[in-house]
């Protein structure tokens, strides 16, 4: 059972977000005075924030993959050197000042997204290696965020966070592939795609209203008093057959509670070491007007998840395939999809430049939020991944993708690794979540279509 | 059949009767009127059970000093004797100590023991040779005693209900009931640790189905899960077989009902010949010969109704068929062939034939008479575009029975075309100018964007005729009753394109959207049920996927990126990410300027027409979804008290309901929760209560003893027979306070037992008693050595067992058939194991095959048990036998100690002896042999079945099969056959005793106590005078005060 981010009924009607939204005020105006500092559970060993260095494998280790669509400019995506001394393309730039905790990874290949036709095809496995099916029912494959989610449910608030900032379209595709394929990268099972959350204010609510809990809490509350009418009934060998079950709920029940009040412990651990290191208010509710905020802030909401260890495992779909987000910012006129069509153009480069700037925005909030001997970054992989290699070609042939971070000093990073030359079995994608899965724990013969570790990663 | 031979145990009035000395030992006057007492019982009311109440107390005082003094004085002294050797403080042979059992409580307490006991004397099994033989006086008199204390203490207490109490469900409980309490087959427990079975071997006792914290969690997870199923509708809610929380879930679900409806819609127009040309070669039901409008009609709509064809639509093929005109055109030439299929009703293939090719005919034709709709187009619009794609459909609907006669204009005399649809092409007639005629009123379009001109001309004739020819040919034979898939159709693909599977789509580009087109269906094929049906599966697919509010959002996307019309920054307010772009006002003012910027770019009037009619549109459909949600809260609060109400099995209280109601609404108001989530978690809250997931009706309410109420009474009954909830005929009952009447409950028994669901009594209760419970995930074949053994031959032979139960429960046939049959049941593949021929292997499914002389018939040689109670690589008479007198004679048969010698585990691995010699020896040691003895032989006698089941005359090791064995009692047979004989001849009644007591336990939900004896007897006998009939036994169980009352809180 995952929580679930969202629901329809609550997308769909904005009077009933604006009525839940203003009852749950009192909760959240809380963390707000207070300044919003939460702090990390897993420290509850150490004294006090700052204290001895524990371990680094103490810490955990996070996973986040950002998602941009339709290629970028290739002629501008390039790196050479290694450490400081590399040097970035044009649209690599943003990532200057991490170059140091950046692996560039060019070449990888996810066959089943070739020779399928255009889009839908190239993008509903990115994270999964999937083949996937045409026609009204979906078939593709698990997410390998999703298998990590799975691993950690029980670990955190949160499995995983499915962020997106374009909303999901299903409808058909001229290949008769599911546009659905388009519009999700994270997928709970072979037919069914993760819900994705594009409101900020509802996805930060999923993660400190703690939803999903509450909702088990309140069911909880609800059934004891049942279980005690009963109980009153009874005889002495029901009571005690009644009082297992009460037992046991109240057990649950503090299981559920458990992980909330450990994070509040901890908010005030961080609180009284007088660090308080990020912090960040309720997004007001509604869409932001400027697409700019809207990822800005679905970064933060990764980056604050992962700093309280809310949730280890994060997505977040920067935009749709075949996308219709428009950059009057940028000076661009063409939607992004059309843009595309034009990749070798200046404005492309200044689209994939400016996708690339956020995921350099979210890995320096995470470099600025130190944990342990290091940084939150230094204990994540945070990965961008392309569907195309070039969008007015539509070619898959090679995923654009980029690292940042040593999750846990098990990646060595600044570092370009070019796979363009390789076999095809010795530069799957799969092969990458394979080294990944591994690294957070996760291991496992195979994944998608790949059945070995990729090579120097 | 000879009926009942002697019981040798066990059926306590018989061998109470049989019993000397009783009058010498015990002559009190007290004891005489506790016998006569005792001796009303038998087969009597269930009220004859039961002592009058005032008197007991001091009478069970004054019986309970009499049978005191009885043990002390006669058995005490005899156990000490014989027994305590080895039954005593220096050594506890088979785990007994018999110094407990000395006195009156420790008859209740140790009840089956003490039985075993008397059982084992009065055989003179015990006390053993070297243990000092008692005379036959001395044994008979203790056997005597031991008996009549126990009987006299049953016949105290008769009746009694018996420590029940309230209980979790069991996991297949819990299946079970989610499955009919949702209508859909979750599993929810599948996955669940398996729960541990009870002294008797059932998993339904509160002893043994506890609770704990990490199970109360997957019980709260499998409840989340169920309540992910959940699908909210306009008139209540479903549970739909998928979780359904992704748009993508949602449009599943509703599409494929949808598509089902139209499936399963007879359409085949082979089929209306068909059944016309039947009509036209059987002779009148009144023999007359001359046709009568009434007879006609009523044969029409009997065909039609047998057939499941539309009678509506018959009627008018039928009257096409039998009309004189038209006389031209392609409807000539259906009737024309129609007439001419065979006029003798015994050619039906042949007509059957050509009904088709008429058929194919037709829709060759009609096909070739769709009209050609172009597409509309705007200066910077898109060609695929909403507005303009669903004005082409609308097009198309509105043309499904139309005839333009403009299709026909290119079919020239001497053209390819002519040549194809002969009856296509115009008669000549030459006198008439070319223009076609002016359309007739009923051949007006409806929509005003018709196709046809306007200015056609009167004319008579031919022509006018073969117009009307076709006209009527279309109207009849719609170019399609119901669309059910839609590719892209703006981009002049062929329709056989590639875009198939597209269910109900519009048939836009990339963008969501559903399209209803089947006007054909709905107003020639469909009655009214069947429009009620569709429309409201229509509505339900708008409700459940919100697609008025998807469609739009790609809408507002597609005229940005595939389109650039909305890239102008007059259009930038309208955002498919902003949930409120679906409101009324934003819908408005894009209405408005995108209406300003195609008059701007030119747009016909058309364009502007369509433009408007789809903002017009979608507007409306999205306010309607939005006002059916809003309106069905309500609707759902009510379905919700509902399912509580079905789910806790009971009416609510008032109380209850604004408990409930409570709930929801802090879930809404507190938590701030969707109304969707709300009633998600509410339905959550209601999975994991007690009143769902306990037995609640088992719990004592009152101080005393009392009868069930009709609601718990219904409970007890569903959960015996189904392992679920009652159904709304048991439930309706209940309701109305007629459950206890015995009439009402022994038919509502029958039914259910008749029912499908009795299936669970055969898993549940048969697979329990018979100890297969778990074979279909039996790993302990070796299946390199035996590689037919696959899990689909496993599953065969898990459910044979289960399907000659249930045969016999749903015919309610006789219990001796499950030794006696002469029957099985196979499918296929255990037909091949099984070595049956051809005539029962060739056959589809599972089949009884009867006459079953090939070694098979009833229980004991089907293979699940040959192979459950086999070692691997060899066979285990030791454990076959076992089976045999452990599952189907309940023998109780102490564990083995703990140093016996193992046997090799590869019949090739014994050398030259054969199993049955390596047995023998084995039973040369005497500890081994008190038991063993016991049913060594009964498994001996299997030997002809190898480990897997199959037949054989050797054993893998070479060695020839011996099967003849010597079976306790010292009767002699050979074979399975010889097995068979036995147990009929000489442990029947073991057989029957032991069936009432597992039936019994296992419907009473506890291990059995003293007091049931009298019950079982009752079972026997009143089995017995009803030839065996197996719903006699659950008769006599639902009908026991065990059945119908529940013990007090403090005492019985």
């Amino acid at each position: 059972m995952k929580p679930k981010l969202t629901s329809r009924r609550s997308q769909s009607s904005s009077g009933e977000i604006d009525e839940a939204q203003r009852s749950s005020l009192s909760r959240r105006t809380l963390l707000r005075g207070t300044g919003v500092a939460l702090g990390l559970p897993w420290l509850e060993s150490l004294p006090v924030w700052g204290g001895p260095a524990g371990a680094d494998q103490d810490h955990p280790r996070r996973f986040a993959a950002l998602f941009m669509a339709c290629g970028v400019h290739r002629e501008h995506w390039w790196a050479r050197g290694a450490g400081d001394g590399m040097e970035l393309g044009n649209c690599l730039k943003p990532m200057e000042p991490l170059k140091a905790k950046f692996n560039l990874l060019n070449g990888l290949f996810n066959e089943n997204a070739t020779g399928v036709g255009i889009h839908p095809g190239q993008t509903g496995n990115i994270l999964s290696g999937a083949a996937l099916q045409k026609g009204s029912e979906l078939r593709g494959g698990i997410s390998v965020d999703q298998v990590l989610a799975n691993q950690l449910a029980d670990v955190t608030v949160q499995p995983s966070l499915v962020l997106g900032c374009e909303q999901p379209i299903t409808g058909y595709h001229e290949t008769n592939f599911s546009m659905a394929y388009s519009s999700h990268i994270s997928w709970q099972n072979a037919t069914s795609p993760v819900p994705m959350e594009v409101y900020p204010s509802l996805a930060f609510d999923s993660l400190f209203d703690n939803r999903g809990s509450r909702r088990n809490q309140s069911v909880l509350d609800r059934v004891k008093e049942h279980a005690a009418s009963l109980s009153r009934q009874t005889s002495a060998s029901d009571r005690a057959k009644l009082e297992e079950y009460l037992n046991s709920v109240r057990e649950v029940e503090k299981r559920v509670v458990r992980m909330r009040d450990e994070a509040d412990k901890a908010a005030g651990r961080s609180a009284d070491s007088g660090k308080p290191l990020f912090a960040m208010e309720r997004p007001e509710n509604g869409l932001p007007e400027d697409i700019r905020d809207h990822m800005r802030l679905m970064c933060d909401i990764v980056a604050i998840a992962f700093q309280t260890d809310k949730t280890r495992v994060a997505t977040l779909l920067l935009c749709r395939d075949i996308s219709g987000l428009f950059y009057p910012f940028l000076g661009v006129r063409r939607t992004h999809h059309s843009a595309s069509h034009y990749d070798l153009e200046e404005d492309f480069e200044k689209i994939s430049t400016y996708y690339v700037s956020q995921m350099a925005y979210l890995a320096k909030r995470l470099d600025e939020m130190p944990e342990g001997d290091g940084t939150v970054l230094d204990n994540s992989c945070l990965l961008f991944l392309n569907n195309m290699w070039s969008g007015s070609k539509h070619d898959s042939s090679k995923v654009p993708a980029f690292s940042v971070g040593g999750l846990g000093g098990t990646i060595e990073t600044g570092r370009v690794l070019d796979y363009s030359d390789r076999g095809d079995d010795q530069r799957r994608l799969c092969s990458l979540y394979l080294s990944i899965l591994d690294r957070m724990g996760v291991a496992s013969d195979s994944f998608g279509d790949a059945d070995r570790p990729l090579d120097g990663f | 059949m000879p009926l009942a031979t002697a019981r040798n145990r066990s059926v306590f009035v018989t061998r109470f009767v049989g019993v000397r000395f009783v009058a010498v030992l015990f002559v009190s006057v007290l004891f005489v009127s506790v016998l006569r007492g005792a001796g009303s019982d038998a087969a009597e009311t269930d009220s004859g059970d039961r002592e009058p109440q005032g008197t007991e107390i001091p009478e069970a005082e004054a019986r309970a000093a009499v049978l005191e003094t009885m043990l002390r004085d006669t058995v005490v002294p005899f156990l000490a004797e014989h027994c305590y050797d080895c039954h005593g403080a220096d050594a506890q042979e088979a785990e007994l100590d018999l110094r407990p059992y000395s006195t009156v409580e420790s008859l209740s307490t140790f009840h089956q023991s003490w039985e075993e006991v008397a059982h084992r004397i009065e055989a003179g099994e015990m006390p053993p040779p070297e243990a000092g033989r008692p005379d036959e006086g001395e044994r008979d008199a203790v056997v005597a005693a031991i008996n009549r204390a126990r009987r006299t203490l049953a016949l105290g207490t008769a009746g009694d209900p018996g420590p029940v109490i309230t209980r979790r469900l069991s996991h297949a409980e819990y299946d079970y009931t989610i499955r009919d309490l949702t209508g859909v087959d979750l599993r929810p427990a599948r996955e669940f640790p398996i729960d541990p079975a009870n002294e008797a071997g059932f998993d339904n006792t509160g002893l043994s189905l506890t609770l704990s914290p990490s199970l109360m969690q997957k019980y709260l997870a499998a409840a989340r899960g169920v309540s992910e199923h959940l699908v909210l509708k306009p008139g209540g809610f479903d549970f739909a077989e998928h979780p359904v929380v992704t748009d993508t879930d949602r449009d599943k679900y509703a599409v494929r009902r949808i598509v089902d409806f139209y499936l399963r819609q007879p359409t085949d127009l082979a089929d209306y010949f068909h059944a016309a040309w039947v009509i036209r070669v059987t002779p009148d039901v009144d023999g007359a010969g001359e046709e009568r409008d009434g007879s006609v009609d009523a044969r029409l709509r009997q065909i039609a109704t047998e057939r499941g064809l539309s009678p509506a639509y018959l009627d008018r093929v039928w009257q096409m068929l039998r009309s004189p005109s038209p006389t031209l055109g392609p409807l000539a030439r259906v009737r024309e062939d129609w007439h001419g299929l065979p006029d003798d009703s015994s050619h039906d293939s042949e007509a059957r034939r050509g009904c088709e090719a008429i058929r194919d005919y037709v829709l060759v034709v009609r096909q070739r008479l769709e009209p050609n709709i172009p597409n509309l187009k705007l200066e910077g619009g898109h060609l695929g575009s909403q507005q303009f794609v669903i004005w082409k459909n609308d097009q198309y609907a509105a043309h499904r029975r139309k005839f333009v006669p403009e299709t026909i204009n290119s079919i020239e005399p001497g053209s390819d075309e002519a040549e194809r649809f002969p009856d296509l092409l115009p008669p000549d007639d030459p006198d008439e100018p070319e223009e076609p005629g002016q359309p007739q009123k009923s051949n007006q379009l409806e929509e005003p964007d018709q196709l046809e001109e306007p200015d056609q001309l009167e004319e008579p004739g031919q022509v006018a005729e073969f117009h009307e020819s076709l006209r009527q040919f279309c109207d009849l034979f719609p170019d399609a009753f119901y669309i059910s898939e839609r590719g892209r159709d703006y981009v002049k693909k062929k329709r056989e394109g590639e875009e198939k599977g597209r269910l109900l789509s519009a048939g836009f580009h990339s963008m969501m959207g559903y399209y209803r087109d089947d006007g054909p269906l709905y107003e020639m094929i469909l009655d009214d049920a069947g429009r009620e049906e569709i429309d409201r599966l229509w509505r339900e697919l708008d409700f459940i996927t919100a697609a008025p509010l998807r469609q739009y959002t790609g809408f507002v996307w597609f005229e940005r990126t595939d389109s650039s019309y909305m890239r102008d920054e007059v259009f930038n307010f309208a955002r498919a990410e902003d949930k409120s772009v679906t409101s009324e006002a934003k819908i408005r003012r894009l209405a408005k300027e995108y209406r300003a910027k195609a008059v701007r770019n030119g747009g016909s009037d058309e364009v502007l027409a369509a433009i408007d009619k789809f903002f017009e549109r979608i507007n409306r459909q999205i306010r309607s979804v939005e006002r059916a949600w809003r309106d069905s809260e309500s609707v759902h609060l009510d379905a919700l008290l509902e399912f509580a109400d079905a789910a806790y099995r009971r009416p609510l209280t008032d109380q209850e309901r604004e408990e409930l109601l409570s709930f929801y609404r802090s879930l809404r108001e507190d938590d701030g929760l969707s109304h969707e989530e709300a009633m998600q978690d509410s339905i959550v809250s209601i999975l994991i209560s007690p009143w769902f997931f306990y037995r609640a009706d088992l719990a004592p309410t009152e101080d005393r003893r009392r009868p069930l109420t009709d609601h718990e009474l219904a409970n007890r009954l569903s959960y015996f027979l189904w392992s679920s909830m009652p159904d709304a005929e048991l439930r309706r009952d209940a309701d109305a306070g007629r459950l206890r009447q015995p009439e009402v409950l022994v038919a509502h028994a029958r039914r259910m037992l008749a029912s499908e669901k009795s299936e669970a009594l055969a898993l549940e209760f048969a697979g329990n008693w018979l100890d297969i419970r778990r074979f279909d995930q039996l790993n302990s074949v070796d299946r390199e050595r035996y590689p037919s053994f696959t899990d689909s031959l496993r599953q065969a032979m898990f459910e044979e067992p289960l399907r000659f139960f249930l045969d016999v429960v749903r015919r309610d046939g006789s219990a001796l058939e499950f030794l006696d049959a002469d029957h099985t049941f196979v499918n296929r593949e255990l037909a091949v194991h099984y070595g049956f021929d051809a005539s029962e292997v060739d056959r589809e499914g599972w089949h009884r095959v009867d006459g079953a002389a090939r070694h098979r018939g009833g229980l004991v040689p089907m293979a699940a048990f040959q192979t459950a109670n086999s070692a691997g690589l060899r066979t285990s008479p030791v454990k076959r036998g076992y089976w045999v007198a452990r599952r189907l004679l309940g023998e109780r048969i102490p564990p083995p100690p703990p140093d016996v010698p193992e046997l090799p585990e590869d019949e090739q691995e014994l050398g030259p002896m054969t199993l049955a010699e390596a047995l023998a020896k084995h039973r040369e040691h005497a500890s081994c042999a008190a038991c063993h003895d016991r049913f060594d032989s009964l498994g001996l006698a299997l030997e002809q079945f190898d480990p897997i089941g199959r037949w054989r005359t050797e054993d893998s090791g070479g060695h020839a099969i011996d099967a003849r064995a010597e079976f306790p009692g010292g009767t002699r047979g050979e074979g399975v056959q010889g097995l068979r004989d036995y147990l009929l001849a000489h442990r029947r009644d073991d057989f029957v005793d032991h069936l009432c007591r597992q039936l019994l336990a296992y419907g009473l939900g506890r291990t059995l106590i003293l007091s049931d004896e009298p019950l079982v007897d009752r079972m026997i006998q009143r089995l017995e005078t009803e030839e065996y009939r197996f719903g006699s036994l659950v008769e006599s169980i639902v009908t026991s005060s065990q059945f119908l009352e529940k013990r007090g809180r403090t005492a019985p």
